[in-house]
């Protein structure tokens, strides 16, 4: 699966490739507007991780083009600019998703792979780590064929966790996927380990094995078997 | 009052003044002559009844036709009158009314015997003539006012509706609007000054504008994107494996301080938009639409923290605002309650057309209350505050006029946003 990155800090595209490649995709680079247009209009990426703020253009001219020649494409936009006017302006062109900057690379990931599962597989792909499967499009995990009872967080955190299995996840990343904006204001991160203890619990009645392992002075990891 | 209204009036008042004492004066002035007419006439009447007296030795029967009578009785030696002027009224059979008259009383020798006489002269035909001129001035002098008054409203209208032009462009002019001012030229010379003036300033104020937006974007840009990099990096660093314990704490605490950068980058440049009025997008916010939806999202929040979420009120509130500042305004307001509670407390909401409350229990606040909308100001100890939520808040009601009250009472802290509509 091809991905195209198109960021002109050399420094932040590195690190993004070299997490995406870690994870298996095929990526592609490329660090100004006009670079980017001619690659996306001689290859046919699943999907295209897009800068808005391009030297020699806007992202979004890119993301119209995407739009009109390859609607398979999927498009997410990583951008400075958070203003809410800007995210709409993003959407609306075309993109399937808007990450502000900075963002957790295993937040891109996580949503990468949601954008490309509705893209490619009709939303019907099941995620599978050892015996638990998770069913993103009817929002459901199972552990060895037994449905899991999740709340709407342990179900979120679940499909983070399986989305980055293998890499170490931070609380903060966590609790900024799991609650948006509003871990700005709250101070704890005690919730996070709830959450994580709930999860863990709930996949080990079940009959799982305890897969999620606490790194020290990290975060946490989701291994697989 | 209207500068038109006042000159207007101003003129009024001068004008009054004018005619009261002008009109007095010219009374006055045409009284005396009146009587300086008749006490002559009177005066020549008495040298012709003397002179005719010399000559004949008797009255003349016939008035000389100025004078309308003449009395004579014989007068007391001893209380001589020998001459003298007054005024008087005589009843008039013919006019049914007491005239004004003026008589002169003199002592003349007749045959050796002393006679007093009186002579009298109407100065009625002389108050008509006063009278008449009076009201003939009175009109003139109200006919010329009214003229003035109007005349002087016109004319300044006209002078002035370039300034009332200018006025009402400087009313209805917003920085974030992008089109400089423009105003109409004015012949008058002060407009066209005060409109050259108020055009270089609105130019100046707005390329500074301009420059501050451009600047905050720039800031925004250039912090965020190395911010992107470092925590990229090092979640990256991150993965990688045989990392000691010591590292990973040392890891930890830069990922930390690195998120927490990002957050306050984040929250300063929303302030910093707010305060530039770049939020133009407004709309009819359905406030209790959102604040369900906050609810619903910390629902679970509220619940770990062994917090109560009291609903007192929740009416359908529309307030015309952008809804993106409408979500950071209750989310901030939330998220203060759900911070600075103690466990096992209790959060009220309360939302109707006239204000939004929110109210947590939590120990008592040790700044000044006045303090708590300012920037970094943190009520107590609330570890990983940025003291930056309510500052938020303060912008978003300044910005929309709304009133932000805090207080705290029985150990209750309550924030209200009082509406204005």
């Amino acid at each position: 699966m091809k991905i195209l990155v198109i960021e002109d800090e050399a420094a932040l595209k590195d690190s993004i490739v070299a997490y995406l490649k870690q994870e298996g995709y095929m990526c592609d680079e490329a660090t100004d507007y006009r670079s980017a247009l001619l690659k996306t209009a001689s290859h046919t990426y699943a999907c295209v991780v897009v800068d808005l703020t391009l030297p020699g253009g806007s992202g979004l001219n890119i993301v119209r083009s995407l739009k009109e020649n390859h609607t398979d494409t999927g498009i997410i936009i990583i951008s400075a600019k958070n203003a809410l006017d800007d995210k709409i302006t993003g959407l609306e062109v075309g993109a399937d998703d808007y990450l502000t900057k900075p963002f957790h690379l295993s937040e891109l990931n996580a949503r990468l792979k949601s954008v490309l599962r509705r893209r490619n597989f009709n939303g019907q792909k099941v995620l599978r780590v050892g015996e638990v499967e998770v069913q993103p499009e009817a929002a459901e995990a199972s552990v060895a064929g037994k449905p899991l009872t999740l709340t709407r967080k342990e179900y979120e955190l679940l499909l983070y966790f399986v989305s980055n299995r293998n890499r170490v996840l931070t609380k903060e990343s966590i609790a900024e996927y799991l609650w948006g904006d509003h871990i700005e204001m709250l101070d704890s991160l005690d919730f996070v380990y709830t959450h994580i203890k709930n999860l863990r619990r709930k996949i080990i009645e079940a009959g799982g094995q305890d897969y999620i392992q606490t790194v020290y002075g990290l975060g946490y990891k989701f291994m697989s078997p | 009052m209207r500068v038109l209204t006042k000159t207007s009036l101003y003129y009024l008042l001068v004008s009054l003044v004018v005619f009261a004492v002008g009109g007095t004066v010219f009374y006055l002035t045409l009284r005396e002559e009146i009587y300086d007419e008749v006490d002559d006439q009177l005066f020549t009447d008495k040298e012709n009844i003397i002179a005719y007296i010399r000559q004949y030795d008797r009255l003349p029967n016939v008035t000389s036709g100025i004078s309308e009578a003449i009395h004579v009785k014989q007068a007391d030696p001893a209380n001589l009158v020998m001459e003298q002027l007054k005024d008087t009224l005589i009843f008039s059979s013919y006019d049914e009314e007491f005239i004004p008259f003026r008589q002169l009383t003199f002592t003349a020798y007749r045959q050796g015997q002393p006679y007093e006489y009186t002579i009298y002269k109407s100065i009625m035909d002389f108050e008509d003539l006063t009278e008449s001129t009076v009201l003939a001035m009175v009109w003139i002098f109200l006919l010329l006012l009214v003229g003035l008054v109007f005349v002087n409203y016109y004319t300044n209208k006209y002078t002035w509706r370039h300034f009332y032009d200018t006025l009402a462009k400087i009313k209805g002019y917003t920085l974030s609007q992008h089109q400089p001012l423009a105003l109409r030229k004015s012949n008058t010379r002060e407009f066209e000054e005060l409109n050259q003036v108020l055009q270089s300033m609105t130019g100046k104020i707005h390329s500074d504008f301009l420059n501050l937006k451009e600047f905050t974007e720039n800031v925004s840009h250039e912090i965020q994107t190395p911010l992107a990099i470092v925590s990229s990096k090092l979640e990256l660093f991150m993965q990688s494996e045989n990392i000691t314990e010591e590292q990973a704490l040392l890891l930890s605490d830069m990922y930390g301080a690195l998120n927490r950068l990002a957050r306050l980058n984040k929250s300063l440049i929303l302030l910093t938009r707010i305060e530039n009025r770049e939020f133009s997008v407004e709309e009819q916010v359905p406030l209790h639409r959102l604040l369900q939806e906050q609810l619903a999202h910390l629902q679970e929040i509220i619940a770990m923290r062994g917090l109560e979420l009291q609903q007192e009120e929740l009416e359908e509130v529309y307030l015309h605002m952008s809804s993106g500042l409408a979500d950071v305004l209750l989310q901030n307001l939330l998220n203060n309650a759900i911070k600075h509670n103690k466990p096992g407390g209790s959060i009220k909401v309360l939302l109707n057309s006239q204000k939004l409350c929110i109210r947590n229990t939590g120990d008592a606040p040790q700044d000044q209350p006045e303090k708590l909308f300012g920037r970094f100001q943190t009520g107590h100890d609330a570890v990983g505050s940025l003291g930056i939520g309510l500052a938020l808040v303060k912008k978003i009601c300044d910005l929309y006029g709304h009133i932000p009250k805090y207080n705290y009472t029985n150990g209750e802290h309550s924030l209200c946003i009082y509406f204005t509509k």
